[in-house]
């Protein structure tokens, strides 16, 4: 079947089959690699992207269901004038990045929850990062990351 | 920590391989994309122990889009892999299945859905034998032998001075039974690997991986190929933790077989399935200590016997044997210590190299005995450490002597003056529904491979006319920092800033063979192998700028970006401008340093001797509360101290310890690999807990820095070394809090509640 | 594989066959697709059915659209604490924007954190197939693990929540291995009508503790008629105890989803006496 979405803020035509995953249409299709499998059972959050501004699974979500919709993956993510995103440059002033692995899924939970909840309490944090697992940090420093980047865009506003 | 002298070291400093990590753009080992390319996927045995009569591929090969099925007659090597000997594992398992996550055959196939879809139709005549599933079993009198010469895979004896004297001499003996369980790296990226023909006779091999010389060896034996036509570039890596070594070369072997019969890229890139059922664990081991002393806390005596569960095949269970034997003492002055320390083959995932490598598992067990020892003769618990703590010039449990670099004592003071700060700022919480626990930790880490082997680094540092830095090592990036740590060393020796050095992953070509990066190596043995590099380098520079200023090499530093005159500061040249005019007089800008460090020298009946180049020491504090009504835990307070020698980057080094707490509080609370008849019942992260940032831990990084001579600008290695302390703190704070000795790893929820129920009832 | 996207749950219907499924949010079917444990020749999308999304009032209560979204419920202030609760544990932030409280139902997982929550709130479930619609009490929906009343071919519509006494107060807890995205080893729910601080009507369920999710008859007998700050928790707690019949598994011991079903009881009623304070 034929689809077309929003990806990246550019429109995406696309020919599928029904049981083409999200993931592997962004990954394979679109060459849009930042987006990660982890586990393919939607319980890491590494292939997290958002649609319609929310977190999802990629991995579990069929590529159909994109039809229509807006797309936003870890490439997608762009600050002012070519530079970092906030979200992006705080995770790395912060030491919260160490493999890198699940940190396009990480930002991009922390992009949906700052866009929605523009100053979280450490608790909403961690409930809104709860589907992103990380092996290496510790969370101490993405949780410091998250706190920094609400900070630095608030200032912005 | 000290007054800071340096321009680059021991600030915090963002990871210099940052960036392409929060834009998504660095490029994993599954991430790319070669024309032609195919996929290849594993069919595997699905029963724990038999006979393998026959594989039949015929039900695979006909799907379409199946491309080659590979089954271990294709083979072109001796289908044997291991890390060390006995080299007892096959690549695809031929005649035997000795675990269930065994791979007996590997379809190669345009798409990994395709290769996946395949591999499940593989089919197997297996005639199952009763699988042998414990350590006990394993070694009882007619047992099945899972190898031909029995079911120990290596054992080794610690033996210093005469326990039964010591024993003697004690006041208290305590004798107890400890057990832990198989933990899973869990690293977020599974491994994968991508093997190209790349036309000229040779293999390019790209990998998530932790030692990629392993793999080039490996893949070439395996392939009947010479190493040198085998090129192995490490992918950026998602992780390891000590898991992407033995099933790395497994992976890539298959692929690199692949490769050569179809002339095309192959990748192989696991499901988080594979990754945990096809690849090592952590050792499970049956623990068991006996400490004598006297009433004021004296140490006397220790006996200890270890039985480690090492799976099917040997992998690392040797070296893992020797690092649980030679630390299950603890960071203690004991003149008395025997260890037995034995690992024996089941039928079940292999268990190999993980964060720590034996000494969280001895360490818990140890301090979870000397907690009791501490309560029983009425002592505080970071007294009888200090009491028992290694000071300079103290020998250890191999009877070597330490002169420098022993910072136990201090970091014990430091966890004791910042536990006296917390008490005093919080209020008494007494919530009847909880109960409140404190638990402390002392530990010891032996850095490098010491005992375990060569220790051999090799790096390049090369700088360019403009001044710019490029470094290269044999160690790899792994996400712990390793790169920054590198690029800071030769920017603080050849003078510039951070970002006119570029470290780049490894690729075997371009430096010697370094073995692995593994027991906390990477800084301290892998630094001083760049901190020499840098060094030649700046002496070139040094020579040139000598003859710019027409003044002596001696009266010039390199800082800034500058050469300066020492007694002129303002007399400066432009590093550029020296590199350029060092490159036109003749002197050499790039160096191939190679670094070895003191070999071990022990005995190896009685591992007494010289073992291991330097040790990190630690103490860790815990505090927690439990919920009664459920088994519920929340970590109030956690402190980490540790004696690193020096620190190179704050940033790095506090990422180190948390990272490696939560691992170590995972592998205390929540985290086992359950089996059942040989199979796993839990591969994958929704019943496989492991911690998620609701489950984080408040960990406090508090450092101590004494210099060690092995290490560059007196650094030594801590990425192992917190695991050790957080499981056996927190271990100590539950029992604490629970007023029950929790002696078997992990305590979950249902062990805390169900615990306080049957002290509820007995009671009654 | 086709992939068909109906206007209409009648459509839906039609568009059903042997070798064909429904899929709604995706996040169960996801793994079994990707595991070749199901290889339909078809899937047929639910969530694009308008009649099917959203909550809304009517005059028996509250009507949830079977594909409203499990972060939707987990925000609504129409339904009951113990379902939006219930919603919240689900899975991972993720998870809950994908997955659907009609698949949560219909995937008939005995741990399904909204199910238990349906069950003490007395559901009613408006299903539609060939023969036309039928309701079904919640009570007869689950057969067994994964199994339920509902033939291949039919399709959950709405979910009803009968309306209650305004002073109907309503809990729901669970207990994992680890705190995020933790899969219930047990979970519990309570509904019940306080009436001048006197229970007067009282559900009480656990999840977990059996093959489908348990309404708890005897433990309600115990609770139903007491004033809320009296001293009825142990025995209800006992007898929770004894009314559960859970199994051991990977997830957790039978003794301790026996022991911790009554804690979490307990938890739900000492929430609901500090509310009443």
């Amino acid at each position: 079947m034929e689809i077309s979405f929003i990806c990246n803020g550019r429109k995406r035509m696309a020919a599928i089959s029904g049981e083409t995953r999200a993931l592997d249409l962004l990954r394979e299709d679109l060459n849009l690699t930042g987006t990660k499998e982890g586990c393919g059972k939607g319980e890491c959050g590494a292939c997290t992207i958002l649609l319609d501004g929310k977190p999802v699974s990629s991995c579990l979500l069929p590529a159909a269901k994109l039809d229509g919709r807006n797309v936003l993956t870890i490439e997608g993510l762009k600050g002012d004038g070519g530079k970092l995103h906030p979200i992006q440059q705080a995770f790395l002033d912060s030491g919260a990045v160490q493999c890198g692995f699940c940190t396009p899924g990480m930002i991009l939970s922390t992009k949906a929850l700052l866009d929605n909840n523009p100053a979280p309490s450490v608790s909403e944090v961690e409930v809104a990062l709860s589907g992103n697992i990380c092996r290496c940090t510790g969370y101490g420093k993405i949780v410091e990351a998250v706190l920094l980047a609400a900070e630095r865009l608030q200032v912005k506003i | 920590m000290s007054e800071n002298k340096f321009s680059v070291i021991g600030k915090p400093q963002i990871k210099v391989d940052g960036t392409e990590l929060v834009t998504g753009s660095a490029i994993f080992a599954g991430d790319l994309r070669f024309p032609g390319m195919l996929y290849g996927y594993a069919a595997r045995a699905g029963v724990p122990a038999g006979k393998l009569k026959s594989v039949d591929v015929s039900k695979a090969v006909a799907v379409e889009g199946v491309v080659d099925v590979i089954t271990s007659e294709n083979i072109g090597g001796p289908n044997l892999m291991g890390i060390m000997p006995p080299f007892d594992q096959p690549v695809i398992a031929k005649g035997e299945i000795r675990y269930a996550g065994e791979t007996i055959a590997f379809v190669v196939a345009e798409s990994k859905r395709i290769a996946k879809k395949a591999a499940l139709l593989v089919e197997a005549d297996i005639e199952a034998y009763e699988p042998v599933l414990t350590v006990e079993e394993a070694l009882a009198d007619g047992a099945r032998k899972i190898h031909p010469d029995g079911n120990v895979t290596f054992t080794r004896k610690l033996i210093k001075g005469d326990t039964a004297k010591g024993f003697e001499e004690a006041d208290l003996i305590l004798e107890d039974d400890f057990e832990t369980s198989f933990q899973e790296h869990a690293y977020i990226e599974p491994e994968a690997v991508c093997v190209v023909p790349s036309g000229d006779n040779r293999l390019t091999v790209y990998a998530s991986c932790q030692s990629p010389y392993h793999l080039r060896g490996q893949i070439a034996a395996n392939i009947g190929l010479p190493m040198s036509k085998i090129k192995v570039i490490q992918a950026y890596t998602g992780g390891s933790f000590g898991g992407k070594d033995d099933v790395a070369a497994e992976i890539g072997i298959l692929a690199g077989v692949a490769a050569l019969r179809s002339g095309k890229p192959v990748m192989v890139a696991h499901d988080r399935e594979e990754s945990i059922i096809g690849s090592n664990f952590r050792h499970a081991i049956k623990i068991h200590y006996k400490t004598g002393l006297k009433n004021d806390g004296t140490i006397t005596a220790r006996e200890v016997k270890l039985l480690l569960d090492g799976g099917a095949y040997a992998s690392e269970s040797p070296f893992v044997v020797m690092k649980a034997l030679i630390h299950a003492a603890g960071p203690y002055k004991i003149p008395n210590v025997f260890v037995e320390s034995t690992a024996v083959y089941t039928n079940k995932t292999y268990a190999g190299a993980f964060r720590g490598f034996g000494v969280p598992q001895v360490t818990f067990a140890a301090e979870s005995q000397l907690q009791e020892a501490a309560d029983r003769l009425g002592l505080d618990a970071l007294a009888i450490r200090r009491k028992n703590a290694l000071r300079p010039g103290d020998a250890t449990a191999t009877s070597q002597v330490l002169n420098e670099s022993v910072g136990i004592v201090q970091t014990i003071d430091a966890v004791g003056k910042r536990a006296a700060e917390i008490a005093a700022g919080s209020e008494d919480e007494a919530d009847e529904q909880y109960l409140y626990g404190t638990g402390y930790a002392s530990l010891i880490q032996g850095i490098s491979n010491g005992a375990e082997g060569i220790d051999v680094v090799g790096a390049s540092v090369q700088m360019s006319q403009d001044g710019s830095v490029l470094v290269g090592t044999g160690l790899t990036e792994l996400g712990q920092g390793s790169r920054t740590v590198f690029a800071q060393i030769a920017a603080e020796v050849l003078g510039v800033p951070l970002d006119r050095v570029t470290a780049r992953l490894v690729d075997t070509d371009s430096v010697h063979d370094s073995g692995a990066t593994v027991a906390s190596r990477a800084t301290t043995t892998g630094g001083m192998a760049v901190f020499k590099a840098a060094t030649e380098v700046k002496s070139s520079l040094l020579q040139m700028a000598a003859l710019m200023f027409k003044t002596e090499a001696e009266n010039i530093v390199l800082k800034e970006g500058f050469a300066v005159l020492v007694f002129d500061e303002t007399a400066r040249i432009p590093i550029p401008d020296v590199a350029t005019a060092a490159y036109w007089t003749g002197f050499p800008l790039m160096n191939m340093a190679f670094s070895k460090a003191p070999d071990a020298d022990y005995d190896h009946d009685t591992h007494q001797g010289k073992i291991y180049i330097a040790y990190n020491f630690g103490t860790h504090m815990m505090k927690i509360r439990v919920e009664k009504s459920t088994g519920k835990v929340e970590v109030l307070s956690h402190i980490a101290s540790h004696d690193v020698g020096k620190v190179i980057n704050p940033l790095g080094l506090t990422g180190q310890v948390e990272g490696a707490s939560l691992i170590g509080y995972g592998l205390g609370h929540m985290e086992k690999i359950e089996y059942e008849n040989g199979i796993i019942r839990n591969p994958n992260f929704a019943d496989y807990a492991v911690p998620t940032i609701m489950d984080r831990i408040p960990t406090e990084v508090i450092s101590v820095e004494e210099f060690n001579s092995t290490g560059p600008f007196g650094a030594k290695g801590v990425g192992e070394p917190p695991v050790a302390g957080a499981t056996a703190s927190f271990v100590n704070a539950i029992s604490d809090a629970v007023g029950i000795r929790f002696r078997k790893i992990p305590v979950t929820r249902q062990d805390i509640m169900l615990a306080l129920r049957n002290r509820g009832n007995q009671e009654e | 594989m086709e992939y068909y996207k109906p206007k209409t749950a009648g459509e839906a219907v039609s568009l059903k066959t042997d070798s064909r499924m429904y899929i709604a949010g995706g996040t169960d079917l996801g793994v079994l697709l990707s595991e070749f444990m199901v290889q339909p020749e078809a899937l047929i999308d639910l969530t694009g059915i308008d009649e099917l999304c959203g909550v809304f009032k009517v005059d028996e209560g509250v009507a949830i659209g079977a594909c409203t979204g499990i972060s939707l419920i987990a925000e609504s202030e129409l339904l009951p604490a113990c379902l939006v609760e219930g919603a919240k544990a689900i899975g991972s932030p993720q998870i809950r924007n994908m997955a659907t409280i009609g698949g949560n139902i219909c995937n008939a997982s005995p741990c399904g954190d909204t199910l238990t929550p349906l069950v003490v709130l007395e559901a009613v479930f408006i299903i539609e197939g060939d023969s036309g619609e039928r309701r079904v009490k919640i009570e007869d929906f689950f057969i067994g693990p994964k199994r339920t009343c509902m033939s291949p071919e039919e399709i959950l519509k709405i979910i009803i929540i009968p309306s209650r006494s305004p002073d109907q107060k309503s809990g729901f807890r669970m207990i994992g291995k680890r705190n995020g995205q933790a899969i219930s080893q047990v979970n519990a729910a309570v509904s019940a009508v306080i009436t001048g601080g006197i229970i007067k009507d009282i559900r009480i369920a656990a999840g977990s503790v059996a093959p489908v999710p348990l309404r708890l008859k005897k433990t309600e007998d115990v609770v139903r008629g007491k004033a809320l700050g009296s001293n009825f928790l142990e025995r209800m707690k006992d007898t929770a105890e004894q009314e559960v019949s859970p199994i051991s598994d990977v997830r957790a011991a039978e003794e301790y989803r026996r022991k911790v079903a009554g804690s979490l009881l307990e938890s739900i009623f000492r929430a609901m006496r500090k509310e009443a304070v």
